[in-house]
């Protein structure tokens, strides 16, 4: 932008500013010339009437006047004044024209024919020297390119002070988008510069206020949700606690239970958009550690040995904190359960090389004959099969996968791949 | 008999908990909104109101507050909601207690008798000693031997329900839907680590108990240590 400027700035400048020069030069010479000529011209009135002795003496009157080499050349052959030769162009004055030559070096001579004198036509020569026709020339000059360079200065400052009221309200624009990708839903544009800047300021604004809208709208939707879902579980299991046969209560007990967490396992997959809001980060290192630091404790007091391996950077990945949180406490409540007291379990976080983390969790346990059968909530009453499937969703949702293995030492091995944040 | 009224929008609901209620020795009255739900708590004079936050009137916890500037009865109320923040806001609002739904016609009894218990002996020291331990259920402080113990919210919530009971073993199942108020899953570990939180807070271990005794295969017991 700036250069662009420069750049017509200074091709405008040249336009003007070179014939200008030019032409102080030439106006300049011309100037000189025509003195020099207005200065001689009395001489010449002399030279036609008087004779060789007068005509010194007025020469050097002229002279000292205009203080430039005037030479007068008689008819006879007679040089009055500073000496000159009788050059070709005085020769040619000679024959009755009086005009002005530029020499070597650029000095300029003037030559005025006299006629009229007994003994042929005379000459006065004024020599008009360099110095003289380019006198004021470069103060001139100098005059010009100090205001060219002004003018160059100021077109920049110009374009600069237009460009940054231009950039201004577009670098808002950009700013506010980008705050609104990473989540924080009340930033918004103050709408101003040129009129498609504004509106596309507004257009960012009205959905600013639109994903705001619908997000609160989730929010009032996954409550209204845990409300239309709970209360006739609710009612389900007071009628389930009325049964008289006790056998037959245990048993709608049970199934009522197993179907109260299938809704709360529901609800809380419904509440995570509206848990993570736009976009959804959290940084994985610190979180399985916290996590792996409350676990500890029983491991300890279960004689569990129990080994964490995480980078010693930060490792963010596209999950929630709460969710990620949610999964380890999951992974580690497995092993608890599933493994006698006594056995180990390692938890180790391998970052990838394109973004996110490999999180697998190991135990040195006598492993499952079909692990694949914990993926489903289709297990025994009461077992993790929902736990697992948490931890699934959530990797899913991270833009990852949950695998299950056997580990080296038999034991199940969790394999729970996260994506790195948007 | 203690009269318990009802404000609960779903009918099925609101029979099973006449039913349920009754069987357990309440007489219970019933309101579907809001706006009956508070004619009956103040000409009804209940001696306990278990409202449903969910109204399709007006929002329990406004009806709770409208109720709380000209009655005093203790209110239990009942919500599908279980974050933190609107738990806040009812007990903030003059809520005694609150059971999540779905909740079982056992706890919701407990709930009532200990609410009641409660409310009508309130000169009853808020402080429960067992040896050493002392666990102030008003200021929500634990100090062991004259030191105070920093413990966690659910942390504090379950030594004080173990303290309230000492000698008496409490099942895991009976600390997750007490103490958290979950539904227990078989295999849930959130009990045992938070147990070993408060073993190693306590300066105790599994192996080496002196509060909090496990008693294998059917819970914990929290007592006074020998010696």
């Amino acid at each position: 932008m700036l250069l662009t400027v420069a750049a017509s700035t200074l091709v405008v400048l040249a336009a003007f500013l070179v014939p200008l020069a030019w032409l102080i030069r030439s106006s300049t010479a011309d100037r000189a010339t025509s003195e020099a000529t207005v200065g001689v011209q009395p001489l010449a009135a002399v030279v036609g009437v008087a004779d060789a002795a007068t005509i010194r003496l007025a020469v050097e009157q002229v002279r000292s006047a205009v203080h430039e080499p005037v030479t007068v050349f008689l008819g006879d052959g007679q040089v009055l004044g500073d000496q000159r030769g009788r050059t070709g162009s005085v020769r040619l004055a000679a024959l009755g024209r009086a005009f002005s030559a530029d020499l070597a070096g650029g000095a300029r001579e003037v030559l005025i024919p006299v006629i009229g004198r007994p003994e042929g036509t005379a000459v006065v020569r004024v020599e008009i020297p360099a110095a003289t026709l380019t006198r004021g020339v470069t103060t001139a000059w100098g005059v010009l390119g100090a205001l060219g360079v002004s003018l160059l200065a100021l077109a920049m400052v110009l374009a600069d002070r237009l460009a940054r009221s231009f950039l201004r309200p577009v670098h808002s624009l950009t700013e506010t988008a980008a705050r609104l990708g990473a989540g924080d839903l009340s930033a918004r544009v103050r709408p101003g510069g040129p009129p498609e800047v504004a509106e596309a300021g507004r257009a960012v604004n009205r959905l600013g206020s639109r994903i705001d809208g619908l997000l609160r709208a989730e929010r009032e939707t996954v409550a209204d949700l845990s409300h239309r879902l709970r209360t006739p579980v609710t009612a389900l299991r007071l009628d389930a606690d009325d049964l008289r046969d006790p056998e037959e209560r245990e048993r709608l007990s049970r199934d009522v239970a197993e179907l109260s967490r299938t809704v709360d396992q529901l609800i809380t997959e419904a509440r995570r958009p509206v848990r993570e809001g736009v976009t959804a980060s959290c940084d994985a290192v610190a979180v399985v550690g916290d996590r792996a630091a409350f676990w500890l404790v029983l491991a300890e007091d279960t004689d569990r040995r129990m080994d964490l391996e995480t980078p010693s950077h930060s490792v963010r990945v596209r999950l929630a904190a709460a969710d990620l949180a949610d999964a380890v406490d999951a992974l580690l409540g497995n092993v608890f359960a599933h493994t006698p007291d006594g056995t180990g379990v390692t938890v180790r976080l391998l970052p990838r090389p394109d973004g996110g983390v490999l999180l697998i969790v190991e135990d040195q346990g006598p492993g499952l004959p079909g692990p694949q059968v914990l993926l489903r909530g289709e297990s025994t009453v009461g077992s993790s099969g929902l736990g697992l499937d948490i931890v699934r969703r959530s990797a899913e949702a991270s833009g990852g996968s949950l695998r299950l293995a056997t580990g080296r030492s038999g034991g199940l091995r969790v394999l729970m791949e996260l994506g790195p944040p948007n | 008999m203690p009269l318990v009224l009802v404000v609960e929008d779903d009918p099925a609901i609101r029979s099973a908990l006449i039913r349920s209620l009754g069987e357990r020795g309440h007489v219970v009255m019933s309101a579907a909104d809001a706006m009956s739900g508070l004619r009956e708590a103040v000409q009804g004079r209940p001696d306990l109101v278990l409202l449903d936050l969910g109204l399709p009137d007006l929002d329990g916890t406004e009806l709770l507050r409208m109720l709380r500037a000209v009655s005093k009865v203790p209110v239990i109320v009942a919500t599908a909601r279980d974050d933190d923040a609107s738990l806040v806001r009812a007990l903030d609002a003059g809520a005694d207690d609150y059971v999540v739904k779905p909740y079982s016609a056992v706890t919701l009894d407990a709930r009532i008798r200990a609410v009641l218990r409660r409310t009508l002996t309130p000169e009853a020291d808020p402080v429960l000693v067992v040896g050493g331990l002392a666990v102030d259920a008003r200021s929500r402080t634990v100090t062991l031997d004259g030191a105070q113990v920093d413990l966690s919210p659910r942390e504090f919530d379950l030594l004080a329900y173990l303290a309230a009971r000492p000698g008496q073993v409490v099942s895991k199942r009976e600390l997750l839907t007490e103490v958290w108020r979950l539904p227990y899953g078989g295999a849930d570990k959130t009990v045992d680590v938070h147990l070993s939180w408060l073993r190693r807070k306590l300066g105790e271990s599994a192996q080496a108990p002196r509060f909090l005794v496990s008693v294998r295969g059917v819970g914990v017991k929290l007592m006074e240590p020998d010696g």
